[in-house]
């Protein structure tokens, strides 16, 4: 479930109000977007694979609550993860992360 | 009178695509590049809604080598009840074969060069559908994100002529007159948060059947896959890697077919007590686990982010209903063309029955998606030329709304019913295994009157005091009556066929080979309906493979 919206490192983009596919931010005006209906946070990972800030972070838990603060996403490298791994990140082409798996698909074999 | 009557957007087009995954990306640039004038409306963000943005779900493109292509229209031909028709599969391998690589071009990567299997692979989907949006705005594709449809518009012959719906965001109606419409808004998986599925509730099944339209295969819409405990992670290829323990951390053996993990010996176990996965089967190389990394990101989301290493440590799954998402039932395919039953009217992707290359299984690996480009493709193309038959006249037809249950009360009632309570009830008939995977006339006749029950609660008064809350209960009225369609044709399947289960009929049946639609909305029925195509016999050096 989205667990954090950091308003520290937020540029208020509504990015995440319009990408979001279950509409859980509501965008406010002048500030950050309020995670306005947590509960329908279908825990897909892709506000934050589209922040332009890594201001959010979403657990994996899908039901159950987590609490966290930033210092400790901070010091586990948990902002913007996601993103990175998808080749999204800043400076990254996802073109590359491709590349990559060819290269490895060629070295272990195809596993499927 | 409900909030729809208010007034809003009003627009006209050739065609309309309602949805914003794969299906109906491909419908709208299919139509587009026939000329005909697009709108989309999609309940979330075209780019990240639906099962495959955020699942990623695998396909295959295949050059047209009948040595490549028969292993994959074989694979699951007996698993899928020998339902799925051959010639159907033809006509999918090749229109993917010529459309999916254009994603490459048009996103700026290299052509792909097929691999050492003769295949070559799709895009990251959330990849794939940034590229298919930006592709679908510069054809001049109008896009209404946050904008579920929720009504179907029908003119006075019957014939589908737009839908309306509201912005969630704006709260603003929106009308699109329609020459023909494309009902592309996925499958249902009853809001289990299986990953990515909670936009998909049968919304167009639902609007379908209203206009007349049939549904087909909804016995085929007990797809579980598992997924880390906590998580709504259900990428499910990599528990090819995995060995299964119990509480105690003893080996569970036989949770693992042929190579592919067996939902229902997986789910037999879970009734019995908590299942451990740990992924340590062939997994030892770190280059291998570096590739599985990258194929991957989201399977291993779910571990990153709370700190398991999947490979060396146990955790706990579960199994999470994916109903038609990955079952294969949904709006019947009355034509060659991806059209249904009523006139108009197109259907594509898992909003449409997915038997005629599917049969009653699919799983994950390429089927779903060979079918969500080849029906959008088709849709969108017939569609397309449907609307330019009308000669315009779409702007003048006198329309309808169609929309009721969910709506706007349908009998009187002093009391509002409100969408939370109906879910639970729904959810309480189509998660449990003994329900729902393990099938029995009498598990289905309880069921179906539970059902029932929730049905006649919903024709009263909806709660619609906000646009949201409006949403909501239409989509609670989706997840019964797909929930009605699944288990009543459940019943009058009376045989084990597929991923339908009958405890009480363990063993197929020759003479149920053929599809079962079905429909009604108060007083359900279904129907036999032949499979064109007789039974074709596997080749026999696939024979031999499968032997060896
Ligand atoms: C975890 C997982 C893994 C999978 N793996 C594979 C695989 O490996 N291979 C494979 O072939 N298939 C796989 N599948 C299935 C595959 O994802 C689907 O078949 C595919 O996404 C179908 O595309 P679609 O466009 O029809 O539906 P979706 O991608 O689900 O998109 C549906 C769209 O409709 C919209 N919508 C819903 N209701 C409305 C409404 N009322 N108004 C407007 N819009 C609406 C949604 O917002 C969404 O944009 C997998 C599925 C899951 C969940
Ligand atoms: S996308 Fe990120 S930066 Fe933009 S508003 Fe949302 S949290 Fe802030
Ligand atoms: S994880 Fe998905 S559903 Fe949850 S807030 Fe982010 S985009 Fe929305």
């Amino acid at each position: 479930m989205i667990e954090v919206l950091s308003l520290s490192r937020c540029i208020q983009c509504d990015k995440c109000v319009k990408v979001c596919p279950t509409n859980v931010f509501d965008a406010m005006p002048g500030e950050s977007p309020k995670i306005a209906r947590r509960e329908d946070c279908q825990t897909c990972f892709l506000c934050e694979a589209y922040c332009p800030a890594d201001a959010l972070f979403v657990d994996a838990h899908a039901e159950a609550r987590v609490q966290w603060n930033e210092e400790e996403l901070v010091a586990k490298d948990l902002f913007g993860a996601y993103r990175k791994n998808l080749g999204w990140g800043k400076g990254q082409s996802p073109i590359d992360n491709l590349k990559k798996i060819h290269a490895l698909r060629e070295l272990v074999g195809s596993p499927f | 009178m409900s909030r729809l009557d208010e007034s809003g957007l009003e627009l006209v087009a050739d065609v309309l695509v309602v949805g914003g995954g794969p299906a109906a990306a491909w419908a709208a640039i299919a139509a587009a590049e026939r000329g005909a004038s697009v709108v989309v409306a999609d309940k979330g963000y075209l780019g990240t809604s639906g099962a495959y943005a955020a699942s990623t779900s695998g396909h295959k493109v295949l050059p047209p080598v009948a040595l490549l292509r028969d292993p994959l229209k074989f694979e699951r031909y007996a698993l899928g009840g020998f339902l799925a028709q051959h010639k159907w599969w033809d006509r999918l391998l090749e229109i993917t074969y010529e459309r999916a690589p254009r994603i490459w071009e048009w996103g700026g990567y290299e052509i792909p060069k097929y691999g050492r299997d003769g295949a070559y692979r799709g895009l990251q989907g959330s990849e794939t559908m940034r590229i298919l949006r930006k592709v679908l705005l510069q054809k001049g594709i109008q896009i209404l994100d946050q904008s579920p449809a929720l009504e179907l518009l029908v003119d006075e012959e019957g014939a589908v002529g737009g839908a309306r719906g509201l912005n969630r965001q704006t709260n603003v109606p929106w009308t699109v007159r329609a020459g023909a419409t494309i009902l592309a808004n996925g499958g249902v998986a009853w809001l289990s948060k299986a990953l990515g599925c909670n936009t998909n509730t049968g919304d167009g099944a639902l609007m379908a059947a209203e206009v007349g339209g049939e549904l087909s295969g909804m016995e085929f819409s007990a797809h579980y896959s598992p997924a880390p405990k906590y998580s709504s992670v259900t990428k499910s290829a990599y528990y090819r890697y995995a060995s299964y323990y119990d509480k105690d951390g003893n080996k569970i053996e036989g949770l693992n077919r042929n190579g592919h993990r067996s939902t229902s010996a997986i789910a037999k176990e879970l009734l019995k007590g908590p299942v451990f996965v740990k992924l340590d089967k062939d997994t030892e190389l770190p280059e291998q686990r570096e590739l599985l990394r990258a194929m991957q990101p989201n399977f291993f989301a779910a571990f990153d982010k709370v700190g398991i290493d999947p490979f060396q440590q146990q955790w706990e799954i579960n199994l999470l209903l994916e109903g038609t998402v990955r079952g294969t039932g949904g709006i019947r395919i009355a034509d060659e063309e991806c059209g249904t039953t009523v006139k108009g009217l197109y259907a594509a992707g898992d909003a449409a029955s997915r038997e005629l290359n599917c049969g009653g299984f699919t799983g994950g690996a390429g089927p779903n998606m060979t079918w969500a480009i080849g029906s959008g493709n088709i849709a969108g193309r017939a569609a397309a030329d449907f609307a330019r038959n009308l000669g315009g006249g779409q702007a003048k037809r006198v329309l309808q709304a169609a929309g009721r249950v969910g709506l706007t009360a349908q009998i009187p009632s002093e009391s509002v019913w409100d969408a939370a309570s109906i879910v639970k009830g729904v959810k309480e008939e189509v998660f449990p295994f003994d329900k729902n995977i393990f099938r029995s006339e009498k598990t289905l006749l309880d069921s179906l009157a539970k059902l029932e029950e929730l049905w006649k609660t919903i024709q009263g008064t909806p709660l619609s005091d906000t646009a949201q809350h409006l949403i909501r209960s239409r989509e609670a009225a989706g997840l019964v009556a797909t929930a009605r369609w699944s288990y009543f044709a459940g019943l009058a399947r009376t045989e084990t066929r597929g991923m339908h289960k009958r405890l009480d009929f363990p063993q197929i049946d020759p003479n149920q080979r053929h599809y079962l639609a079905v429909g009604g909305l108060d007083r359900l029925w279904t129907r036999p309906v032949p499979v064109e195509e007789e039974v074709v016999p596997v080749p026999e050096e696939k024979r031999k493979l499968q032997l060896a």
